[in-house]
């Protein structure tokens, strides 16, 4: 039997919003690895609403997506998409995936990882963290990058503070970056008050004088991975569901990320 | 040979071929499927559309297209056969060291043949291996580290077995150990595509190199990190190379890294036929310049003497090849095009 998602009120549902909201959440479902929100990289293929029950069809770009991942996703989703007072049951569909099958039964039922996998032997905890890290890196870098372009110099970018950044966030060029990159240091518990230093390795430690070069060569492959990555799935799931509009994929919403990606370097 | 428009002529090795059979008849169940249909979509996807295949053509091209398409068409003067087994996939496996020795013996100079071992077969196993170097002399090894059999999804280099089975290559000379870093799923809770295996056996075993094929992508920054630490630890440049095409800037980043944390005398050539043709790979990567802005902050060019390296010489290097003695040898096999 499936687990009960939590204990609510029976709640009257406005099928207009109810599409909306689902939608919203789902946007804040990320994809670990590549650092983008899986309804960009039209990995949902569809949402089906009957009253207070969802199902979302999640699909990715290979049946050899890796496991670990793909269940990290499918429990995001249905976190996210639970939280909406009004929703009472989620059901996440994996599609055409080489364990579909336990991954789907697993998040019915409310398994971790462990449990649905009893081969393996770790939780998906550090996993998780180590790509965090790297969504850190990758995030912080772009606004680096673009503050360099802008001639501004090391000294002077290793003592910018959160204040000055938020300022940022005006202007409308880089305000997406900025913001991407404030909302990781938020989620990882960096200090977020206007007078703190706004540039840091990942756990707050401060960047050395005269390291900024090293930090940016390292930090420029593992955004260049997840660049190069989010490019690949995205054309290997476009070769494989075709251009269709189907569910959530948004064109819109994918040209704007690309422009996003390229943006820093081009600019 | 490819001549530039100057006359110069450029020697290349394909470091990365395969000559496979996915047909109908071969493949064993919903995995083996699910495998090559992955495969058609990287092809489909990456591939310029007048360079797209149909499927049927895909799943099986055979021995006489092969030979046209890499060394009439594709500039190629040697290619390396790099077997995938696959045997819980394909009934007589996906390509298999034994398979491509038939086309090995048909045009001895032009391919090199590589075998492979799995650890997981053990002391028969390695008694296999031994055939395989007996058989073919064969100088190197392709492993493929993602590869299921039976209830194991995979394995890790640093496995025991592992080991030993590289134990093996030392004692036997042979010292090319090309790891195929791809989907692992297993172990299931670690990084599936974790290359860090790599930087331990590397430190642990330096009279073999270590070429990762595909450059660890998509753990490209892990692989990169390993590779500066590690001088044996080289990169393979099949599934990177389509991207010239699709994705010129991302591809001028990734050269640009390569050159920067592997460096220009470790990097190898690979079309990983059939999954991409080497005709226009090698038309376009002759033709690639970094942008200025890359070149700048990196402090490397691609420039011609870095893509002849690229494109034959290091993998010249890795074989013992003599290229001026194999030019006089493939002179009059007719296989390449008049140019």
């Amino acid at each position: 039997m499936p687990l009960p998602l939590k204990n609510k009120e029976v709640l009257k549902v406005d099928m207009a919003n109810a599409r909306d909201e689902v939608h919203q959440q789902l946007a804040e479902v990320y994809d670990p690895e590549l650092d983008q929100p899986l309804t960009e990289l039209g990995f949902i293929g569809g949402v089906d609403i009957a009253g207070d029950k969802v199902t979302v069809r999640f699909r990715l770009p290979t049946y050899w997506c890796a496991a670990n991942f793909a269940y990290m996703m499918s429990s995001d989703i249905r976190e996210r998409v639970s939280e909406l007072p009004w929703v009472k049951q989620v059901d996440v569909l994996l599609q055409d995936h080489f364990h579909d099958e336990e991954i789907n039964e697993g998040i019915k039922h409310g398994k971790t990882f462990l449990t649905a996998f009893p081969d393996a032997t770790d939780s998906l905890d550090d996993l998780r963290e180590t790509f965090r890290v790297k969504a850190f890196q990758a995030r912080q870098e772009r606004v680096l990058r673009w503050l360099i372009r802008k001639g501004i110099q090391e000294e002077a970018i290793l003592r910018m503070r959160v204040g000055e950044l938020e300022q940022l966030l005006k202007k409308r060029q880089v305000a997406k970056l900025v913001k991407r990159y404030l909302n990781i240091r938020q989620e990882r518990g960096l200090p977020g008050d206007i007078g703190a230093e706004a540039f840091s390795h990942h756990d707050g430690t401060p960047i050395d004088p005269g390291g900024l070069q090293l930090l940016l060569n390292k930090a420029s492959s593992t955004r260049l991975s997840m660049e190069f990555n989010t490019a690949f799935c995205s054309g290997l799931l476009k070769t494989r569901y075709g251009e269709d509009k189907q569910g959530l994929q948004n064109s819109a919403l994918q040209k704007d990320k690309t422009k996003e990606s390229t943006g820093v370097i081009d600019a | 040979m490819f001549r530039t428009k100057s006359g110069e002529e450029i020697f290349i090795i394909d470091g990365h071929l395969h000559n496979w059979d996915a047909s109908p008849e071969n493949v064993l169940n919903k995995y083996g499927q699910g495998f090559i249909d992955c495969f058609y979509a990287y092809h489909a996807n990456l591939s310029p559309p007048e360079y797209v295949w149909d499927e049927a053509t895909y799943a099986k091209y055979g021995a006489d297209r092969m030979v046209k398409d890499v060394f009439g068409d594709g500039y190629v003067d040697m290619g390396i056969f790099q077997p995938t087994y696959l045997t819980d996939f394909y009934k007589n496996g996906f390509n298999t060291t034994e398979q491509n020795s038939e086309l090995k013996n048909r045009h001895p100079d032009r391919f090199i043949l590589n075998g492979a071992w799995d650890p997981r077969d053990g002391t028969k196993g390695l008694e296999y291996f031994e055939s395989l170097v007996d058989n073919y002399g064969i100088k190197g090894v392709k492993l493929y580290t993602a590869e299921w059999k039976g209830e194991s999804k995979g394995y890790k280099l640093t496995d025991p077995e592992a080991v030993r089975y590289l134990e093996k290559c030392v004692e036997l000379g042979v010292t090319n150990i090309h790891v195929h870093k791809g989907p692992t799923i297993w172990p299931l809770n670690s990084d599936a595509f974790d290359v860090t295996d790599i930087d331990e056996t590397a430190t642990l075993f330096t009279d073999l190199t270590f070429i990762i094929e595909h450059c660890g992508l998509p753990r490209f920054d892990d692989f990169c990190w390993i590779a500066q630490q590690e001088s044996n630890v080289w990169g393979g440049l099949a599934v990177v190379m389509p991207f010239i095409h699709t994705r010129p800037r991302y591809f001028a980043e990734v050269m640009a890294n390569l050159l920067y944390w592997v460096g220009e005398d470790k990097l190898t050539f690979g079309s990983d036929y059939a999954l991409w043709h080497p005709k226009w790979l090698v038309e376009k990567f002759i033709d690639f310049e970094l942008p200025e802005d890359i070149k700048q902050e990196f402090g490397v060019d691609l420039t011609m003497e870095v893509k002849k390296k690229i494109l034959g010489l290091n993998a010249a290097e890795l074989y013992g090849i003599d290229i001026e003695a194999q030019k006089k040898k493939l002179e009059n096999d007719g296989l390449a095009l008049a140019a």
